[in-house]
């Protein structure tokens, strides 16, 4: 059934803190089998739009399904098909890379011996082997990014949610990373990713949707969103950025 | 040598305490913004503090008032004594500190540390609690001035004042040296068993002091009184005293010795301040954990939790029963268990006899007006204390606990493994404490009494805890300093626990009951009945709770979720 349904589907998503607005009605759909590049300015809206996709934050207003299941109606079979990387939340790093892995596996029910199998392919996969039984609390920021992916990972889910997973990761890292989405999209999963780095998103997502001010401003296919410029040109006509006249912060150079 | 090319400029103005102290109001006042209920707490707050400082001021002008001025110095030695020893120990066993300014986020300015620490000093004195104890100190001005005048009461108020400088600085080098201790990986055990130890002293401590008060006469205890004067405990609130009774001299050396304790307390401050803002990343070359990978589910479970199914719920259990050790803030709250676990039950049992140790001046007779419905009443204060712990848990884990909303845990499943993983850490602390409380009070006989007493209250605690867990959760700041708490969030924190206290008392309380009716019949049916109503209520608590947790589960992220 997954076939007629998008991976993830957004409908009319709202969410407002206080008198600030975070995220005014996002409607999107994430076709399967995508490489779906969520692009905005710092502040637009992505976590907050993200958070309530997977069920981590309770819209105002809207829907979420995730292969036709609502994430609030029905969220067991939802999050069993989703898998989560979110950005700035801590994960159990009392725990090693290793434990952390078994934790998040048996959590989703999974049988022991298969969790055993798989966190040690994953370690070994994204080179966490080396750190043994460090606690995650004492990763670099790379090594963290990465034990996130490896445990929205572990249980093979149909759809990906990662929140920033470029951000803060050295090239070595970042390609590694890269390498193993496009290898999970291959397979016939769908990753959904947040970013503002426009190289990252140009070299891996078949579409790109850009969110600015709570809204949904361009959505398509990668093609369709740039047309014949850069999406950097695009993204930052979209979003409205100024540029630097050179007349202001004089007292910088000496 | 190497001579930079370029110099920083001068700062056109020195940083001054002033400047603290506007940007902790500031803080102070942004929490408030918007936020109603924090502001009733805040004032509810205040009125409490302004409850027990009038309080204190009665007690301590009352020598002064009444014209007793033999009363006067002995008020003076120990009432100020006994602040000053609040001061120090109440932080570590169950308040925390105010971390309002975060000693880290000074580290990138070109601050020197002595600009660091007055700065820090003085924004620490806004404060309730600082408020409250000034207005009761207050009380001793009234008494100087009442029986020596207006210099005497001049000399106190200087006098007062040194004093209150003295608690606060005695309370922040202390959370801070032993803040830094917790954090190390070398010596935070040992920092563990010292702060137990020291609390377990106390017992016997105060046995001691209560016989020797008994025993003492009147000239004796003025003998005590003008000891402790002359200590940093009670040098500052005596000073006045002193020039009341004609000793002018003495109240200068006073202030002297209060001073040099202040500067000594803020050098050691400013050691442990160091370390604190560097960060967990100098907490010490971490233990080295390299070594074999193996396999990673064999590797999550401790040996104490080796006995849970490889399954949810033993995931659950595992991690939390490691998170109970491996996490600094949630280690002292086990110290604090253990510490009241023994301390409280001691002083109300023993305590209670000291009409005994009066007549045979020996132990031997101490149990003689302890009885069944007091140790169930003293043990189920404790059990109710130990549950306690848990009423913010999720609390402990802040944005952590987002891998359980995301993976879909059920919340009767989340809630009973909890409760497991704690059960692991605290049943063989309680089953210490009652074997420890019926050998020093002789009465091996009363176990069953004790340990039914005990586990009813526990289990019941927690599953009022459950609730509160649930529904009053609240983010804690994420620092790596297990004594700070966040502004505002020490009444919320007071006022959520008196509630559960009261509940889970209220629910223990047929026990009390029983112990009080059935006599000698109970001695032997209060162990198990005692176990089956802490397990039942435990139970029946996750079991409701755990529905409340369903539908709550993305709001109670964000509660715990401390904001940046």
């Amino acid at each position: 059934m997954s076939d007629q349904h998008p991976a993830l589907s957004l409908r009319g998503l709202a969410k407002r803190f206080d008198t600030k607005v975070a995220v005014a009605g996002v409607d999107l759909d994430v076709p399967a089998g995508s490489f779906y590049g969520l692009l905005g300015p710092n502040g637009a809206g992505k976590t907050t739009t993200l958070s309530m996709a997977v069920g981590l934050l309770r819209p105002d207003a809207g829907q979420a399904w995730v292969l036709g299941y609502d994430v609030w109606a029905d969220p067991v079979r939802a999050k069993g098909l989703l898998g989560v990387m979110p950005d700035g939340v801590r994960l159990f790093d009392r725990l090693s890379g290793a434990e952390l892995l078994a934790y998040h596996g048996l959590l989703r029910g999974m049988d022991p011996a298969v969790v055993d199998q798989r966190a040690a392919e994953l370690l070994d996969v994204l080179a966490l082997n080396d750190a043994g039984r460090t606690l995650v609390v004492d990763y670099s920021a790379g090594m963290k990014k990465k034990i996130g992916l490896a445990c929205a990972l572990l249980h093979g889910p149909r759809l990906l949610v990662l929140d920033e997973p470029f951000e803060a990761v050295d090239p070595v890292s970042a390609a590694l990373i890269r390498d193993i989405l496009h290898r999970y999209v291959t397979g016939g999963g769908t990753v959904v990713f947040s970013s503002h780095v426009m190289e990252v998103v140009e070299r891996l997502c078949s579409h790109v949707a850009i969110l600015a001010d709570g809204r949904i401003k361009q959505v398509g296919t990668l093609d369709q969103v740039r047309g014949e410029r850069s999406l950097e040109e695009v993204f930052v006509e979209v979003v409205g950025g100024r540029t630097a006249t050179g007349e202001e912060l004089s007292w910088l150079s000496r | 040598m190497a001579v930079p090319v370029t110099a920083p400029a001068e700062p056109v103005r020195q940083v001054s305490a002033r400047h603290f102290v506007r940007l902790k109001l500031r803080v102070l006042a942004n929490n408030f913004r918007g936020q109603g209920w924090r502001i009733a707490l805040f004032v509810v707050g205040v009125v409490i503090g302004l409850w027990f400082a009038a309080g204190g001021f009665f007690l301590l002008a009352a020598p002064g008032l009444a014209g007793e001025s033999r009363y006067a110095l002995m008020i003076a030695a120990f009432g100020g004594g006994l602040l000053v020893l609040g001061w120090l120990l109440l932080p570590l066993a169950f308040f925390g500190v105010d971390e309002t300014l975060d000693p880290a986020r000074f580290a990138l300015l070109p601050l020197s540390r002595r600009a660091l620490v007055t700065g820090l000093f003085a924004a620490a004195l806004v404060s309730v609690p600082v408020l409250a104890t000034l207005i009761a100190v207050t009380g001793l001005v009234i008494t100087a001035g009442a029986l020596g005048g207006w210099p005497a009461a001049l000399v106190e108020l200087v006098g007062v004042i040194v004093g209150l400088l003295l608690c606060v600085a005695a309370a922040r080098a202390v959370t801070s040296a032993f803040a830094t201790m917790l954090r190390s990986r070398r010596v935070r055990d040992l920092a563990a068993v010292l702060l137990a130890v020291l609390a377990a002293l106390l017992g016997p401590l105060q046995i001691a002091v209560l016989a020797a008060v008994r025993s003492a006469d009147w000239d004796q205890l003025t003998g005590a009184a003008r000891i402790v004067g002359w200590t940093p405990f009670g040098a500052p609130w005596t000073a006045g005293i002193d020039v009341a009774e004609g000793r002018a001299w003495a109240a200068g050396l006073k202030l002297l010795i209060t001073a040099l304790a202040i500067g000594a307390l803020l050098l050691w401050w400013s050691r442990s301040l160091e370390s604190a803002m560097v960060g967990a990343v100098s907490a010490g070359p971490s233990r080295d954990r390299r070594g074999t990978v193996g396999e990673a589910v064999a590797q999550l479970f401790p040996r104490a939790a080796g006995w849970a199914r490889r399954d949810r719920f033993g995931a659950l259990v595992a991690r939390e029963a490691r998170y109970w050790w491996r996490d600094a803030r949630r280690r002292a709250n086990l110290i604090t268990i253990a510490v009241v676990g023994i301390f409280v039950p001691v002083m109300v049992n023993v305590g209670g006899a000291r009409l005994a140790v009066e007549d045979t001046h020996a132990f031997g007779e101490v149990t003689a007006d302890s009885s069944p419905v007091l140790v169930s009443l003293s043990l189920i204060f404790v059990g109710v204390v130990a549950s306690l712990t848990v009423a913010n848990q999720f609390g402990f884990d802040g944005s952590a606990y987002a891998a359980n909303v995301v993976a879909g845990v059920p919340g009767r499943l989340e809630l009973r493994a909890r409760m497991t993983a704690f059960a692991i850490y605290v049943v063989p602390l309680l089953v210490a404490v009652a074997v420890i409380l019926a050998a020093l009070l002789r009465h091996p006989g009363w176990l069953g009494v004790m340990a039914g007493a005990l586990f009813a209250a526990y289990g019941s605690g927690l599953a009022i805890n459950a609730f509160v867990s649930v529904l009053g959760a609240y983010a804690l700041p994420e620092t790596s300093n297990p004594f700070a708490m966040n502004t505002g969030a020490g009444v919320a924190k007071s006022f959520l626990a008196l509630l559960s206290m009261i509940a889970s008392t209220a629910a223990a309380v047929p026990m009390v009951v029983a112990a009080a009716l059935l006599g000698d019949l109970w001695l032997w049916l209060a162990l198990p009945i005692g176990l089956a109503y802490g397990l039942g209520a435990a139970l029946l608590g996750s079991y409701l709770a755990g529905d409340v947790l369903d539908r709550r589960q993305s709001e109670l992220l964000a509660a715990v979720t401390p904001r940046r």
